[in-house]
C-alpha cells in the first residue's frame, strides 16, 4: 500500500479549502513546495487580484513597483505560481473559443458586456473551473502534461462551494450548446478521485472543526473525492507530569522573591494553564475529527517563527512530509 | 469614535477577513447594546450552529429569534433590552421579495420558473450580498429594533457587498438587457443606434461561446429586480445611502498576526475609497502578558536564572516531584507566552500607526483559552470592547 505523499502527488488537481484564517493559502503553498522539491512540476493557483503566493514561495522580484503577474511565474525548481483573474480568463477564453481575437476583444471592450459582467453571477466561478480544466489538460510538445501537479488555493468554505457548485448548476440549466459540453468536460473533471482531491484545512477550534465537518459533507453530496484533514497551527502539549501540584507549590510563591519576569508566579502559572487548557481542547477536537470526519488529521503544529516566507513554508513543508510519508491507506473518496 | 457611542447607531456592520472572530464580537457588540436597554438584532451570514446554542435560541433561521429573558439576565442584561438573531437566507430573502413585488401572478411564476433562480441559494456567487444587503434595508425601515448588528461575509469577498447594489443598478440602467432579451425587438428600432457599435456582433460571439439559453436565463434572472421592484433604483441608492450615513458604524475586526493585519489595512483602504468612515478597530485573541508591565524581552541567562530559582523553589515545596524538569518547561511555555505577547503587541503598534483612529477607538480581546460561545463569555468579551478592565 503506497502512502499518502505518494497518492496525493499522483492526482492532477489538489484544491484546498477550509474556514477563513485557518492557513489555507500556507498549506497550500507548503503542498507546492513538497511536491516541487519531490521532483513532480507543480503550478499553485491564488484566486482574485491578491499575489501572495509568489512572496511566500520567495520568488524573485525585479521590482518592488512591480505590478502583479497573470501568467505562470516561476519561484524554483519545478514550482510555479499563477495567479487566476476571472476578467482575463474569460478574454483568453473567448479568444479560444471564437479563434477571433477582435471578436474576443469587442465582447470584452463592450461597456454592456461589462456592465453585465459586473452583475452577473456565477460566471466567475464558472471561468475559474474552465481555466484550471484548461491547465490541467495541456500538453507540451511531446505530449506530456504541461502540468502535471497544481494545487489550489481555493477560497474559504463559504464561496469554496460556490465554485464547486456551480458545474451543477449551470448543468441544470443549460442542456444544450458548447456552454454545456464545457461544463460536462469541467464536472467530469471536479468529480473523478483519482484526479482531483479536495483538502481541507481546519484549526483544532470549535466553529473551524463544525465547518469542516459541514464542509465535508457538502463536498462529498457534490461528488468530490475528499483528502484527508489537515489540521493546522497545533500547539505542543505542555508535558508537565504532576501538573496541579506543580502549578500549586509555583502558586504560593511570592512574585516580589522572583529573579526573573519569566519566573514571577503569576506569569508561569497562567502560561502553563493556558497551554494546559489550550491542549486539552484541541486533543478533543482532533478526537472528534477522527471520529466524525472519518480520516486521521494530519497534524501540521503552530509554528513559532510564522508563515510568511519561504522559510516558513519550507518548515511546514517538512513537518507535512513527515505526516504524509508516515501515512497510508488508500484516500477516503 | 469611543465605544460607548458605537451603540448609538442603528446599523453596526463588523467586517474583516475570516476567521478572526467576527460572528462573535457581532454577538458580543449585540449582547453590550441589549445591556444598555435596546432591542438589538444580530444578523449572521455563516451558519453559526455553536453560536445559535450559546445564544439559546434554537437554530437560526430566517425569522429573528429572540433570545430567551433568563439567558438575557443571567448574561447581564437587567433592564428592558432585548437581543435577537436571525441567520441570512438567500432564497426566503429572494423569494419574499418576489412574492411582495411581483407585478402579476405570471410574472412571478415566470421568475420563480427560472432556472437561475431555483438554484440561486447561495450557489451562485455574489447572490448572498445582495440579499444581505436587502434584508438589511428592510429590517431597517421597519424600525423594530434599536440597533441591527450585520456580520458580513469573511473573505476577499467580504466587501463585495458595498458594491452589489451600485453593480445591479448599473446593469439595469444599461441596455445590454433589452438586446440579450428581445433582441429580435430591438433591431431595426431607432434606439439600436444608442448602442456602442458592435453591440450585435457581440451577441452573435457570445451565443456561440455560450448558447443564447444560459445568457438569457441569466439575464431574466437579472431582469427579475426591475420588474418586480421597479423602483430597484433607488432601493440599492438607500442602501448605499444608509451605508454612508452617521447612524450607521463599521467596526474592523481584526486579529494579530502579520497577515491579517494586512488584510486589516486593505479593509480600511476600500472602506475609504467607498466613503466609508470606520468607527473603530476590535483586535481579537491577541496573546497578553500576565505579568505586571510589558512581556520581557527574551534573553536565556534571564531564563536561566528563573528556571534555577523556581527549581530551588519547587524542591523545597514538593520533594518528591522531579523540579528541574518542571522549572525548565515552566520557564519555556513562559517564554513562549511572552514572545508571542511581543508579537502581537508589535503588530497592534502597526495597525494603531496605519489607522487613523484614536486610542480609544481601538480596542484589545485577548485571546481566551477555551473557545468563546457560551453567553458568558460573550458578556466577557462585550465587557472588554466596552472599557471594564480584566486581568487574564
Amino acid at each position: 500500500m503506497t502512502d499518502l505523499m505518494t497518492q496525493l502527488l499522483a492526482r492532477r488537481l489538489l484544491l484546498v479549502t477550509g474556514k477563513g484564517g485557518t492557513g489555507k493559502t500556507s498549506v497550500a503553498a507548503a503542498l507546492g513546495r513538497l511536491a516541487a522539491d519531490a521532483g513532480v512540476k507543480t503550478l499553485v493557483v491564488e484566486l482574485g487580484h491578491a499575489a501572495v503566493l509568489p512572496d511566500l514561495l520567495g520568488a524573485e522580484r525585479a521590482r518592488e513597483s512591480d505590478e502583479p503577474r497573470s501568467d505562470p511565474q516561476r519561484v524554483g525548481a519545478n514550482l510555479f505560481t499563477l495567479r487566476l483573474v476571472p476578467e482575463e480568463a474569460l478574454s483568453e477564453y473567448l479568444a479560444l473559443q471564437l479563434r477571433v481575437r477582435a471578436l474576443a476583444r469587442g465582447i470584452v471592450g463592450n461597456a454592456g458586456f461589462r456592465r453585465f459582467l459586473a452583475a452577473a453571477p456565477g460566471w466567475r466561478e464558472l471561468i475559474t473551473l474552465g481555466k484550471l480544466w484548461h491547465l490541467v489538460t495541456r500538453e507540451d510538445a511531446r505530449g506530456r502534461a504541461l502540468w502535471p501537479l497544481i494545487v489550489i488555493d481555493a477560497p474559504a468554505t463559504g464561496h469554496g462551494l460556490s465554485l464547486l457548485s456551480t458545474p451543477t448548476v449551470i448543468l441544470d440549466t443549460v442542456r444544450i450548446g458548447p456552454l454545456r459540453r464545457n461544463t460536462d468536460l469541467v464536472q467530469a473533471l471536479l468529480t473523478d478521485a483519482a484526479r482531483t482531491l479536495v483538502l481541507t484545512v481546519t484549526l483544532l477550534e470549535e466553529l473551524p472543526v463544525n465547518e469542516t465537518l459541514e464542509l465535508r459533507a457538502r463536498v462529498r453530496e457534490l461528488g468530490l473525492g475528499l483528502g484527508p484533514v489537515i489540521a493546522n497551527g497545533v500547539e505542543p502539549p505542555l508535558a508537565l507530569p504532576d501538573a496541579e501540584r506543580v502549578l500549586a507549590a509555583v502558586a504560593s510563591l511570592d512574585s516580589a522573591d522572583a529573579p526573573s519576569p519569566l519566573a514571577d508566579p503569576i506569569s508561569v502559572c497562567a502560561s502553563a494553564r493556558h497551554r494546559l487548557v489550550r491542549a486539552r481542547m484541541q486533543a478533543g477536537f482532533l478526537a472528534r475529527l477522527e471520529r466524525e470526519a472519518e480520516s486521521v488529521p494530519l497534524v501540521l503544529p503552530w509554528l513559532e517563527q510564522g508563515v510568511d516566507g519561504p522559510d516558513g513554508v519550507a518548515a511546514l513543508a517538512a513537518r507535512l512530509q513527515t505526516e504524509l510519508t508516515q501515512r497510508s491507506g488508500e484516500v477516503r473518496s | 469614535m469611543k465605544p460607548e457611542r458605537w451603540l448609538d447607531c442603528r446599523v453596526l456592520v463588523t467586517v474583516g477577513t475570516g476567521g478572526v472572530g467576527k460572528t462573535t464580537v457581532a454577538a458580543a457588540l449585540g449582547l453590550a447594546a441589549a445591556r444598555a436597554g435596546k432591542a438589538v438584532l444580530v444578523m449572521t451570514i455563516d451558519p453559526a450552529r455553536r453560536l445559535a446554542d450559546a445564544l439559546g435560541t434554537g437554530p437560526l433561521g430566517h425569522e429573528p429569534r429572540e433570545v430567551p429573558r433568563e439567558r438575557l439576565r443571567a448574561a447581564g442584561v437587567t433592564g428592558a433590552g432585548t437581543l435577537a438573531a436571525l441567520m441570512l437566507d438567500t432564497k426566503r430573502t429572494f423569494d419574499e421579495l418576489v412574492l411582495r413585488f411581483a407585478p402579476d401572478p405570471s410574472a412571478r411564476e415566470r421568475i420563480f420558473a427560472n432556472p437561475i433562480y431555483r438554484n440561486l441559494t447561495d450557489a451562485l456567487g455574489g447572490s448572498r450580498e445582495y440579499s444581505a444587503m436587502e434584508k438589511l434595508r428592510q429590517l431597517h425601515v421597519e424600525g423594530k429594533y434599536d440597533l441591527i448588528v450585520l456580520d458580513t461575509p469573511p473573505a476577499s469577498h467580504a466587501l463585495d457587498f458595498l458594491d452589489a447594489p451600485r453593480r445591479l443598478e448599473s446593469f439595469l440602467e444599461s441596455q445590454f438587457l433589452t438586446v440579450l432579451l428581445h433582441p429580435a425587438a430591438v433591431v431595426g428600432r431607432a434606439s439600436l443606434r444608442l448602442f456602442r457599435a458592435g453591440s450585435e456582433l457581440v451577441l452573435r460571439g457570445l451565443e456561440r461561446v455560450t448558447g443564447l439559453e444560459f445568457l438569457t436565463a441569466i439575464s431574466e434572472f437579472l431582469l427579475a429586480f426591475e420588474e418586480m421592484l421597479g423602483g430597484f433604483s433607488e432601493r440599492a441608492r438607500e442602501v448605499s445611502r444608509l451605508l454612508r450615513d452617521p447612524v450607521c458604524g463599521f467596526v474592523l475586526v481584526a486579529g494579530p498576526d502579520l497577515q491579517q493585519a494586512k488584510s486589516a489595512e486593505s479593509f480600511w483602504q476600500r472602506l475609504q475609497t467607498e466613503g466609508i468612515q470606520l468607527a473603530g478597530l476590535v483586535l481579537n485573541r491577541v496573546h497578553t502578558w500576565p505579568g505586571a508591565g510589558a512581556a520581557p524581552v527574551d534573553d536565556p541567562r534571564e531564563a536561566e536564572r528563573a528556571v534555577e530559582w523556581l527549581a530551588r523553589a519547587l524542591a523545597e515545596r514538593a520533594p518528591d516531584l522531579d523540579a528541574l524538569g518542571s522549572a525548565r518547561l515552566l520557564v519555556a511555555a513562559t517564554r513562549a507566552q511572552a514572545a508571542l505577547a511581543r508579537r502581537d503587541a508589535a503588530v497592534r503598534e502597526r495597525l494603531e500607526k496605519a489607522l487613523p483612529l484614536p486610542p480609544e477607538a481601538v480596542r484589545v480581546v485577548p485571546l481566551f483559552s477555551e473557545d468563546v460561545h457560551e453567553l458568558e463569555a460573550l458578556a466577557r468579551m462585550a465587557g472588554l470592547i466596552f472599557g471594564e478592565r480584566e486581568g487574564v
